[in-house]
């Protein structure tokens, strides 16, 4: 099937780079500024305290500033969240992490809005705080919400680990933690609301939910949906952090409180402490194996940070708790993960959503299990990988897209060999480490997993596609129109994204999880047969002949006498007419009857699955302890390719992220009781950092995918950071349970 | 606090603004000149390169320089890189290597790489990852940028 393809799998360019490169794109702050209210935020500088009293007179008579806002000025819902509605769209009797919203004020200059937030005077009285989520559950902890600080617990038991452990040959134990880590993206959270002379409120935001931006305002606002339109403007990156209707609110709440345009930008230090976050973990894991090495038992409990509000963190636990065991077939599992409330920033979505975390445990339990049993750690991981057929701890039958584990192993086998030749820098030693990774794609059972996506015949011809989910970044937008150029026969510049307006556009869903290309690939394909079916109808009565005397092909109608008729031709009369031509289709993820187990919570099991694998080579100095990545051959199954630049640009930046994460990135609390919360003390990875990457593509098609198209935007920041660590030892000796790896956790055993 | 005026050369076009002292050279180009093409990802704090223009050759963060600093100097900005419609060989590699995502960091990354190759025009890929290295992007891992710099010099020594 893929030679026949025209448009899928071309070199196409994305048409929104030509903007970027010359500084027309309009991200938020870049819409105009004429007349337009500036918002700022008060934010708690408290972990925990009682809110005893705001004192807003001062501020509200600072020249400039035009409303002060508390949550007493809140007309509809003082809460919102996507799965618990538990956040305050401004803070109310208590404060349960630095930076929470407490005010919000709106004024005529940035000058006016900064004096406004030094003006009003919040009386906090310090409550006792909790930052460690296993600390959180004792039960004299500090209490985070009433209902204590447990959120969610998934407990999965498959065979009986017990008796699986007992008769392992060798069993092996570690703790593992994970930090804190930003989605970091380079445009830090916007939004700008304008109140309309008809009562409602258009909304510009940065998200990944536009229609869930709109429930949340609609809930705030106490105003029925329909009088809220949320646009997307361009997006500066998402990465998960951008699922999250706290900015949107604030901007609505301040259009609606002035009847003005309102604008409001989180700078980076409130970009850090209060927009959602990787989870922190700690994993607790008990491996047992045979002698030769064959998986028999795994216990893990894992304690995930999810902060002071539930954001996402509930179904992060719920897939991290799928991902636990990774990529290996072990008969006997008992898995508990812990959702816990603490007084720290709130975790929600972010990139992989759970996987990263338990991928950095298992991967480094293979490579641990495989140094105790002297195995090859590729071999041990071959022995054990997952089979077309396999059963998953969550019941779910694996199909065959674990035929491509095989394939993985063995270019990482390859890759190994070619990167073991390499000789270190003088004075450096190198280590070159692998690791599998297993990612879902979709939402999972039983939560609303489903695009809605619209294709409109355009007077001049083309067709405009309506998204109904915003491109963060990525090339969503280019792979749509990629897919939809080739289900209509068409050249891919004659189509066109519109960007999302919650007032045209359909539906799409959430942008996350995965399966955007999937999702709206599959329902684009389905529109393009709608709108050939009112093409041909609109034909055949333009035509006078019976419609099964005509068919679509590559842009033209043909007739019963072998005439072809352009579809310029007929859209431009149908436009004159006033018939639209236009069609609209839902593809809902498939979770089979049959194959999908029920007795999960909601949001388990994720039935699709993709894999990957990557082999990293480090050098280390072994007298500063400092890591330095110099290869990674990164390994995807990612079914058919759309855009390669856009599948390889998705890998290169997730294996960034990944050296980010096993390295460089931490947002902790610091010894003076404050958080890291900016650049200079979160390192990201920069140029001089990243090393030579070379993506192997594995094109294994998903029958369910359009054209055999699987997902690739979370995959390759899994394996990386388990690798870097595996490397590490292979290097040193010396094993990081702990990211990102200090450099005196390296040097100190080597006598730096 | 009283406004000053400055004049200075924007994308060699001379203008002159009168503003707040304490304002930043990103902060006069984005809300007085309204050239949105520099960006502020790190609140100003010099650590992210998405408000890079070029200030008399030289590539700078424009959210550490004050706008009276300014004064009397000529600035690049993105918006004044294309000329007569044409586009900066740069921006064509940046296009056509898939090196632009999301974009936010590309107008300051494209102009890092400009300054560079304006003293070095076929630079090594060291040198270009050290022109990048104060551009912060957490879209493309920097592979298809720094790939984006290497084939722009190359256009612009075969059209030499």
């Amino acid at each position: 099937m893929p030679a026949e393809l025209k448009t899928v799998g071309k070199a196409e360019l994305r048409k929104d780079a030509w903007d970027k490169v010359t500084g027309r794109a309009a991200y938020v702050d870049d819409l105009p500024r004429e007349g337009v209210l500036v918002g700022a935020v008060v934010r708690s500088p408290h972990h925990h305290a009682r809110i005893v009293a705001i004192e807003t007179a001062a501020a509200r008579n600072v020249p400039g500033v035009v409303a002060v806002l508390t949550a007493a000025d809140v007309p509809g819902s003082k809460t919102f969240g996507p799965l618990v509605q538990d956040q305050p769209a401004l803070a109310f009797d208590v404060v349960r992490h630095m930076g929470e919203p407490v005010a919000l004020v709106i004024a005529q200059s940035k000058e006016a809005a900064r004096h406004g937030v030094a003006a009003v005077q919040v009386t906090y009285e310090p409550l006792p705080a909790v930052h460690d989520p296993v600390a959180a559950l004792e039960p004299d902890a500090p209490r985070v919400h009433s209902g204590g600080n447990l959120l969610t617990r998934y407990e999965i038991s498959e065979g009986d680990v017990a008796t699986g452990l007992a008769a392992a040959d060798v069993v092996i134990e570690a703790t593992f933690t994970v930090p804190r880590i930003s989605p970091a993206y380079m445009e830090p959270e916007s939004s700008m609301a304008r109140w309309n002379d008809d009562g409602t409120l258009t909304v510009w935001v940065s998200s990944q939910k536009p229609f869930e931006d709109r429930h949340a305002i609609a809930g705030v606002l106490g105003l029925p949906e329909d009088a809220v339109q949320v646009c997307s403007a361009v997006i500066g990156g998402a990465f998960g952090g951008k699922e999250d209707s706290g900015l949107p609110v604030l901007a609505a709440l301040g259009a609606w409180a002035t009847r003005g345009t309102v604008r409001l930008i989180n700078n980076r230090h409130e970009s850090f402490l209060a927009h959602p976050k990787r989870h922190p973990a700690r994993l607790h894991y008990t491996l047992g194996a045979t002698r030769e090495g064959e998986l028999i038992a795994l216990k893990a409990v894992v304690h995930l940070d999810t902060g002071a509000y539930a954001s996402y963190g509930p179904a992060v636990g719920g897939l991290l708790t799928e991902m636990l065991a990774g990529a290996y077939r072990i008969p006997h599992v008992q898995v508990e993960t812990n959702v816990v409330y603490t007084h720290s920033p709130f975790s929600g979505a972010m990139r992989g959503f759970g996987s990263p975390q338990a991928h950095f445990a298992i991967e480094s339990m293979m490579d641990m299990l495989a140094h105790e049993l002297s195995l090859d750690p590729l071999e041990l991981r071959r022995k054990n990988a997952l089979r077309p057929g396999d059963r998953l701890l969550t019941r779910v039958t694996l199909d065959r897209t674990a035929e491509s584990l095989p394939l993985i192993l063995d270019h990482l086998a390859a890759a190994r060999a070619r990167l073991a030749q390499k000789p270190p820098a003088p004075g450096r030693v190198a280590g070159v480490g692998i690791a599998l990774g297993m990612q879902s794609m979709g939402l999972g059972y039983r939560v609303p997993d489903d695009s809605t996506n619209r294709l409109a015949l355009a007077p001049d011809g083309s067709v405009l596609l309506y998204i109904g989910s915003p491109d963060l970044g990525q090339g969503l937008a280019t792979a749509a129109e990629q897919i939809a150029a080739e289900a209509l026969g068409l050249p891919y510049d004659a189509v066109r994204t519109v960007d999302v307006d919650t007032s045209v556009s359909p539906n799409g869903g959430v942008t996350c999880a995965s399966r955007m290309t999937y999702l709206i690939g599959n329902s684009v394909m389905l529109a393009a047969q709608g709108l050939i079916a009112a093409l041909l109808d609109y034909a055949a009565r333009t035509l006078n002949v019976p419609r099964d005397a005509l068919r679509y092909e590559a842009g033209a109608v043909i007739t019963a006498a072998g005439e072809r008729v352009a579809l310029g031709e007929f859209a431009s009369r149908a436009a004159d007419e006033g018939v639209p031509l236009v069609a609209e289709a839902t593809f809902s993820f498939p979770y089979p009857e049959e194959t999908t187990p029920k007795h999960l919570p909601i949001g388990m099991p994720h039935v699709m699955l993709v894999f990957g694998g990557q082999a990293v080579r480090v050098e280390v100095d072994p007298e500063l302890g400092t890591v330095t990545v110099t290869d990674v051959v990164a390994v995807h199954d990612v079914g058919q390719v759309v855009n390669r630049a856009g599948v390889e640009g998705q890998i290169e930046g997730a294996v960034a992220m990944g050296i980010g994460y096993a390295l460089y990135e931490s947002m902790r609390l610091k010894a003076d009781g404050q958080w890291v919360d900016s650049f200079t003390e979160y390192l990201l990875p920069t140029a001089e950092d990243m090393p030579q990457i070379e993506s192997v593509i594995l094109e294994i098609p998903e029958a369910s995918g359009p054209y055999g198209v699987k997902g690739v935007g979370e995959m390759g920041l899994v394996p990386t950071a388990p690798a870097i660590a595996n490397a590490v030892f292979q290097a040193t000796g010396v094993r990081a349970q702990a990211i990102p790896i200090a450099p005196e956790v390296i040097a100190r055993p080597l006598g730096g | 606090m009283k406004p000053i005026t400055v004049t200075l050369t924007v994308n060699g076009q001379t203008r002159t603004i009168t503003t707040l002292p304490n304002k930043t050279l990103l902060y006069a180009l984005r809300e007085d000149l309204g050239l949105t093409g520099v960006k502020d990802a790190c609140g100003g704090e010099g650590e992210c390169g998405a408000c890079t223009v070029i200030l008399d050759g030289e590539a700078v963060n424009a959210c550490l320089v004050l706008i009276g600093q300014a004064d009397g100097r000529s600035v690049e900005t993105i918006e004044g890189l294309a000329q007569d419609g044409e586009l900066h060989p740069l921006q064509c590699a940046f296009v056509e290597t898939g090196a632009v995502q999301c974009g936010f960091c590309t107008p300051g990354a494209i102009l890092a790489a400009k300054a560079l190759l304006d003293r070095d025009p076929s630079p090594t890929d060291d040198a270009i990852r050290e022109a990048l290295s104060g551009n912060l992007c957490r879209c493309t891992g920097y592979s298809k940028m720094i790939a984006a710099v290497r084939r722009a010099a190359e256009e612009m020594s075969h059209a030499r």
